[in-house]
């Protein structure tokens, strides 16, 4: 008897409390979906076909990762959120001699009821869409469709063990929660009084500071590889500096606006301003969250969507040709029958080798100290002032670019990819190199695309004197026999003759020299979809449960405000102020709330635009228009789905207070 | 010509499915001339909160209408019923309504705001008013930071800065100890005198002895009204106090 009234209670409860426990349950509802997905894609039996699966499958548990933190931070903001505007039902229950045990009762029977109904709900959808994403998977990482219909059990007692924890932990906090607090705290709930915050002038400073900080950074970085330890630095720099600015930097604004009369006593102005000066201590941190994940998510999907739609670009940067041949200290004799075994191979599959480049040349990893250059022993790590130099021969030079240039012993042209060197003199270790010519462009592929460091490239007049820079480098007297060659060419054949011809160079070649790299293009394609395939997926899905996250939380705090503000607009209401000025005053100051975050992460996204084209030309992607289009594109959509939760939520916001 | 004339004014309250109805106003008239200090006097349920909110132009009555300087409330229109309300009426309640997001200066401010007025015209009358109010030192402060007298000095100031044609008193003392009502009555006196037109709905008879007029409210009818005139406050209270124990009693109508 007494359990069922409890249940009808907690019944009771939720359907009184819809207006916040349906969003809830629907955010329950779509995280759950969107683990189990994730969840069933990195344990899919199908995806095992696939050739290079373990690189997808890895990008897949990292997603399935992501996305079960991810739940537990979100879904334990959004209950206390609940909680903190149910505490006054509580003090009513208590007060009308309902034992915190009982409330308790209560609050387990409520989690118990709506765990069901989320977990239920979501697994049963995911599974429904599980065919449905996996076949979205494979279509973008141009797979074959595989029929059936999977299951896997794992993935569903996954997903049950870590929400059932998640619920658990949330309702004990509830309870805790109640227990803490006496009734009278528990009635009052969410009217504590608030203080004016005062204006931080030392935290704005500092916020100021890191950002432009931040943002010089990004816009200072001129290399590639400078952009790796560049990117991480300003990110963090930029996120300090929006907590900052939105904490006191904000306040110090509005207070700054309040000072200036004839703005502050407008109607509109007035309200709003005021509300929010009283409102930003609690509100910053949560802004700025917000703004940060709107950066990242954006960040994310407009690098993996371009990544993704300049695949063939990439493909055409990284395998300039079909195929490419790369052979590390290999003798004359050796490089002799690797052309050889290149010609008999593809006169075997019909082919002729066209837009050949071949060309032999030695390289160093050195120190440089401006314009001199000792030689460097290549670990994992490179430091920035280590400096790559290339050599090739000026025949090779001629041949390659259609010129016909002389050089003299000592004498060499000089192309700077990345770096720089003052003067018209080279010194490499006692060996002195006079500049001839500085040349405004090189034909680069195969070593020449190296663009990891500074990068040197020296054109010299022949063979010995490369051989003489080893020698004054490397400190040896010895005569070296070898050096690197490279050559590479393109086939006019299909594509799994291609493949073919390249699976047959291998094996030929190995026998040749071990230190012989052969890449074709084709057999690499595959590669490419799946991991830039896997990881624009894994950005799209992440940036969907993303935004639905800040849209949940910005609906939350819209809510919540609006039962605060209930009071205040009813009191400017008895002392004169009109429905429409009530409206359009909401729609202002919630329009003000959404788009804050946005408007900042747009210009933190224009302040990191430069380093972000550099970091993606380390992944070969050097595409910036069709950046430049994949950002728009992803910054519109988003704004898009922001513009309608804001409708929605003015909606809302304005219902309550008229109630 | 009264500056506010009420006639015949009935409200009858229909349950939401339409079965019980209440009647809260039967039949109440009376006018009120510019400058009095009228005071109404009730038990709870009597109908005076709903005829203040029907004066204040927060509701309709089901019959009858409320002329203020000639003019009908009643039949104003929806949309220009705010702006009406904002520049005839200054308001005073039981708890105050402040905002708590406003200090006190932006919360006397609020209605000349909402009226589109220049900020030197605001400062203007505030200067004058706040003076008299003796609030000019808590001007910045915040209503959380405040008395409960302070508090209703600056609801007072927020009413009258609007320049009002009559001022709606709802349980002004309603929050406030013995000495803020003290002080709160002395004041309404002096505003009077300046020629103020006061309503006030009260419970206590101590405020409305100061009042030049007292009108009983019972069973949504006016059942009796008292004037002052020459009367002292004592003599007031002694009159006053009988005629509350007549009509919880149910003595007879005199007069």
């Amino acid at each position: 008897m007494s359990r069922f009234f409890y249940s009808k209670i907690a019944v009771n409860n939720i359907q009184k409390n819809s207006k916040t426990y349906i969003p809830y349950i629907l955010a329950c509802i779509c995280t759950i979906v969107m683990f189990y997905n994730m969840s069933f894609l990195a344990a899919a039996k199908n995806i095992g076909n696939l050739s290079n699966s373990s690189s997808l499958r890895q990008v897949l548990i990292f997603g399935e990762k992501v996305i079960a933190i991810f739940s537990i931070i979100f879904l334990f903001y959004n209950n206390r959120f609940l909680v903190k505007r149910r505490k006054k039902e509580f003090g009513l229950f208590n007060i009308l001699g309902m034992e915190k045990k009982h409330i308790a009762i209560v609050m387990l029977l409520e989690m118990i009821i709506i765990m069901i109904i989320s977990i239920t709900a979501g697994v049963l959808i995911g599974i429904i869409l599980s065919k449905l994403i996996i076949l979205l998977l494979f279509k973008i990482i141009t797979f074959k469709v595989v029929f059936g219909f999977e299951i896997p059990i794992k993935s569903v007692i996954h997903t049950v063990i870590l929400f059932s924890g998640i619920f658990g932990i949330n309702l004990c906090y509830n309870i805790f929660q109640v227990h803490l607090s006496n009734p009278i705290e528990l009635l009052k709930g969410t009217n504590a009084g608030e203080k004016e915050p005062k204006t931080k002038w030392i935290i704005a400073v500092i916020g100021v500071i890191c950002l432009g900080r931040g943002y010089y950074i990004s816009l200072t970085t001129k290399y590639p590889l400078a952009a790796v330890g560049g990117f991480f630095t300003a990110v963090i720099l930029v996120i300090i500096g929006t907590y900052c600015l939105f904490i006191a930097g904000s306040i110090a604004i509005l207070k700054m606006l309040r000072k200036n009369k004839k703005y502050y006593y407008k109607l509109n102005h007035f309200v709003s301003i005021s509300s929010m000066i009283y409102r930003m201590k609690q509100n910053a941190a949560g802004l700025s969250n917000i703004c940060i994940l709107s950066t990242m998510v954006i960040v994310m999907l407009s690098t993996t969507i371009s990544m993704y739609a300049g695949i063939e670009d990439v493909l055409r940067n990284r395998y300039p040709r079909n195929i490419s041949v790369n052979a590390y200290n290999v003798s004359e004799n050796q490089i002799k029958k690797l052309n050889d075994v290149i010609e008999k191979q593809t006169s075997i599959l019909d082919t002729t080798p066209m837009n050949t480049v071949s060309y032999r040349y030695m390289y160093f990893i050195t120190t440089q100290n401006r314009e001199s250059f000792t030689i460097k022993e290549i670990n994992n790590y490179i430091p920035s002032d280590a400096a790559e130099l290339v050599f090739i021969t000026i025949d090779d030079y001629n041949r390659m670019s259609n010129k016909s240039e002389s050089l003299l012993k000592g004498e060499t042209l000089l192309y700077t990819l990345n770096g720089n060197i003052d003067g018209d003199e080279i010194n490499l270790n006692g060996f002195k190199f006079h500049i001839k010519k500085r040349l405004p462009s090189l034909y680069k592929e195969g070593r020449l695309t190296s663009i990891m460091a500074n990068s040197y490239f020296l054109v010299v007049d022949d063979m010995d004197t490369i051989k003489e820079v080893q020698n004054a480098l490397k400190g040896d007297n010895g005569n070296i026999e070898y050096v690197s060659y490279y050559y590479s060419f393109d086939v006019n054949a299909k594509r799994d003759i291609q493949i073919k011809l390249t699976q047959a160079l291998k094996k030929e070649l190995i026998r040749i020299s071990p230190k012989i790299d052969i890449e074709g293009s084709e057999s690499s394609r595959k590669d490419f979809f799946e991991l830039y395939g896997g990881l624009f997926f894994l950005g799209i899905f992440l940036g969907i449960l993303f935004i639905m996250a800040m849209v949940l939380a910005m609906y939350y705090k819209q809510i919540l405000e609006g039962y605060d503000d209930k009071e205040r607009y009813s009191i400017m209401k008895k002392i004169g102020m009109s429905c429409e000025k009530i409206r359009q005053i909401i729609k202002s100051q919630v329009l003000t709330v959404f788009f804050m975050p946005l408007i900042v992460a747009v210009i933190h996204l224009i302040f990191a635009f430069n380093i972000l084209t550099k970091f993606l030309s380390m992944l070969n992607f050097t595409n910036v228009r069709l950046f430049v289009i994949c950002t728009i594109i992803t910054v519109c959509a988003f704004s898009v789905i922001y513009t309608v939760v804001y409708v929605l939520t003015a909606k809302t916001y304005y219902k309550i207070i008229r109630e | 010509m009264p500056i506010l004339e009420v006639k015949n004014i009935k409200k009858v309250y229909t349950s939401r499915f339409g079965g019980n109805t209440v009647q809260a106003l039967s039949n109440v008239s009376f006018s009120i001339e510019k400058g009095e200090y009228v005071a109404i006097m009730g038990e709870s349920g009597s109908g005076k909160t709903t005829l203040l909110n029907i004066i204040a132009a927060l509701d309709k009555p089901t019959s009858g209408d409320v002329l203020l300087n000639g003019e009908s409330i009643v039949s104003i229109k929806e949309r220009d019923i705010s702006a009406f309300r904002r520049d005839n009426l200054g308001f005073v309640f039981q708890d105050f309504n402040l905002l708590d997001t406003f200090s006190v200066q932006d919360n006397i401010f609020l209605p000349l705001v909402l009226a589109g007025k220049t900020y030197e015209e605001m400062n203007e009358r505030l200067k004058i008013i706040v003076k008299k109010l003796g609030i000019s030192d808590i001007l910045n402060k915040y209503p959380y930071e405040i008395s409960g007298g302070q508090r209703q000095r600056t609801a007072i100031a927020r009413a009258l800065i609007t320049k009002p044609q009559i001022i709606l008193a709802d349980e002004p003392t309603g929050a406030l100890d013995s000495r803020s009502s003290d002080g709160l009555l002395k004041l309404f006196e002096e505003i009077n005198n300046d020629g103020q037109t006061i309503l006030m709905v009260t419970h206590s008879i101590k405020a409305a002895s100061k009042a030049k007029r007292v009108m009983f409210i019972k069973d949504g009818e006016i059942f009796h009204q008292i004037y002052k005139a020459s009367m002292t406050d004592e003599k007031m209270y002694q009159k006053i106090s009988d005629t509350l124990t007549m009509i919880v009693t149910g003595g007879e109508r005199n007069e």
